[in-house]
């Protein structure tokens, strides 16, 4: 053999590689893994042990079975095997999302407190499910110059998981897919949602709850699907899909009693985290979006209090005094609330009323952690000490 | 951590030494206080916060920060202000911790009121978990005084080393005297 011959097979089979590469086909029950593919989902496995350490999982086995029922109505049947789909729900008040090749999906709490029903949850999964389908991560790897380092690294800082995250989950959850595996995954997500009976006319909704939330948070932070550009792509993707969709029979399942009966308690909870970050405007929208579906928890307006307390103005404290009193109308026995009233009280002056409502909470929760703090306030109320 | 080493290597190599051995008082005119460090300490010789440790910073540390209440928070959108009772400072800078990325399942042990040098203030402790799964306790003294936040603060690894070295950083806490000025 010369050395043209060695050319031509070296260039034979670079071409051999790249069409490799690009003519994956769809994980289907006839699909063996290749080995890079084995290694990557080996690796995922070890990246969702770490997260399932890191106290980040957010606990709710009906809200885990609902979501793995959405999923199953998503996933077609050719798929069945080697990928098995479920859902995780990470404690995280960002809206992200993002799929590992084995297809664990992890949703942000964040996310699922800003959809509005099932149909636009489908979107999101749908998009996902379709990633893991279609090999994306694979595709994007063997396209790195790097792979060694790709695999190696354990410490990727960014993606609002900080350094828990390792390479796989910062690709998926925040570089995000090249932007053909997007449209992909945006026109085969779309097509699974709509063969799943789900009304198309959500999806495009589901991007415009993440558009405001940037434009909102004006700052850029790692969010499902990307950037704002990115954002914009998306939406324009699914106005597109729907626009060939309307011309079929319109109509579908939207589901959105099931869902937010769902999701009901993650709003409260999310609401905290959204709190605890100082994002009062949205925590205070998704405690009210709640109390949509649940007009008589206590646990909710304690929680509109303990927002409108902390954003610290006269006003804002003013109408947290309303909804500790309405908690407390709700639920004469719920401590916090009453411990929430006597706080606005002994900021406001008023002493007397200050003490009635530490001491109600104090009997109500003898144990409370805060306890000490609660008997100095009440012994500098009656005059024991300066008042701060 | 991989910076701190570097920039120390760096430092050394300059011929300016970033690590001094401390103990006894140390008075900081820049943010007008004085306290007790402990003896044989290793102190970060950089900056006007203070940062010593013993064994390593990893496994325990002892750091004393000041900044002004206006300035935004590291992590939380939360703001500071001078009106704030002790609780309500307590319950901004725990979110402000909570909020990290890089802290990891935090739990909440103890939040009571405090006193800094006779300022009123808060005393939190807290387990948290770094990305290695290292489980760490801390003990957070904070008060605002004159428009200004300072933390008193001791992280160590909770297994051994945060009890060995807990009453040395109360006792520290105990001799922070504020300068007086003007």
């Amino acid at each position: 053999m010369n050395w043209k011959h060695g050319i031509l097979i070296l260039v034979f089979l670079f071409f051999a590689q790249a069409c490799a590469t690009t003519s994956l086909p769809p994980i289907s029950q006839t699909i063996q893994l290749e080995e890079d593919e084995k290694r990557l989902w080996a690796r995922a496995a070890e990246e969702q042990k770490a997260l399932e350490r890191s106290g980040l999982i957010y606990r709710d086995q009906a809200l885990e079975t609902y979501l793995n029922q959405v999923v199953a109505k998503l996933q077609p049947p050719e798929v069945a095997s080697p990928l098995s789909f479920k859902v995780k729900v990470l404690k995280h008040h960002l809206l992200n999302a993002f799929i590992f090749p084995d297809g664990t999906i992890y949703v942000h709490t964040g996310i699922l407190a800003r959809i509005e029903n099932e149909a636009q949850l489908a979107t999101l999964l749908g998009h996902e499910m379709t990633h893991a389908i279609h090999r994306h991560l694979l595709k994007q790897f063997r396209n790195m110059k790097n792979q060694t380092a790709f695999l190696a690294t354990l410490t990727v800082t960014t993606g609002g998981l900080g350094g828990i995250i390792g390479g796989i989950t910062a690709m998926a959850a925040v570089t995000g897919y090249s932007r053909e595996h997007e449209t992909e995954a945006d026109r085969e997500g779309f097509k699974a949602m709509v063969r799943a009976g789900y009304d198309p006319e959500e999806a495009p909704k589901l991007f415009l709850h993440l558009k405001k939330e940037i434009e909102e948070e004006k700052k850029p932070e790692p969010f499902f699907f990307g950037t704002h550009p990115r954002l914009e792509e998306r939406f324009e993707n699914y106005t597109e899909l729907l626009k060939t969709e309307k011309q079929k029979p319109s109509g579908g399942l939207k589901n959105a009693e099931v869902y937010l009966e769902s999701i009901k308690q993650l709003l409260l909870d999310n609401a905290r985290l959204d709190m605890k970050a100082g994002r009062f405007k949205v925590a205070e929208s998704t405690v009210e979006k709640y109390l949509k579906i649940k007009s008589d928890n206590p646990e909710a307006y304690c929680l509109l209090g303990d927002i409108n307390r902390q954003k610290g103005s006269d006003a804002d404290r003013a109408k947290a005094k309303e909804h500790y009193q309405k908690a407390i109308a709700l639920a004469p026995t719920f401590p916090e609330a009453h411990r929430g009233l006597g706080l606005v009280f002994y900021k406001e002056g008023a002493n007397s009323q200050a003490i009635a409502s530490f001491e109600k909470y104090l009997s109500l929760a003898p144990q409370a952690s805060d306890r000490a703090y609660i008997e100095d306030y009440m012994n500098r109320c009656q005059g024991k000490g300066e008042k701060r | 951590m991989k910076k701190i080493f570097m920039t120390s290597v760096l430092i050394v190599a300059m011929g300016c030494a970033p690590w001094v051995r401390v103990g006894g008082l140390y008075k900081s005119d820049a943010h007008q206080y004085t306290v007790h460090l402990p003896d044989g300490w290793m102190r970060w010789n950089r900056g006007d916060n203070v940062l010593i440790t013993r064994d390593g910073v990893e496994l325990q540390q002892i750091v004393l920060l000041r900044w002004a209440i206006d300035e935004p928070l590291k992590h939380t959108k939360k703001k500071l202000s001078q009106e704030m009772l002790p609780f309500e400072i307590a319950e901004v800078i725990l979110d402000d911790i909570a909020t990290d990325r890089e802290v990891l399942d935090f739990r909440l042990v103890e939040n009571k009121p405090a006193k800094i040098g006779g300022e009123s203030g808060f005393r939190v402790v807290f387990h948290f978990k770094t990305k290695d799964g290292l489980r760490l306790t801390s003990v957070y003294y904070g008060c605002i005084k004159d428009n200004w936040f300072y933390g008193i603060r001791y992280t160590a690894a909770s297994r051994y080393y945060f009890d060995k070295d807990l009453k040395t950083f109360e006792k520290m806490v105990e001799s922070f005297q504020w300068v007086k000025t003007g």
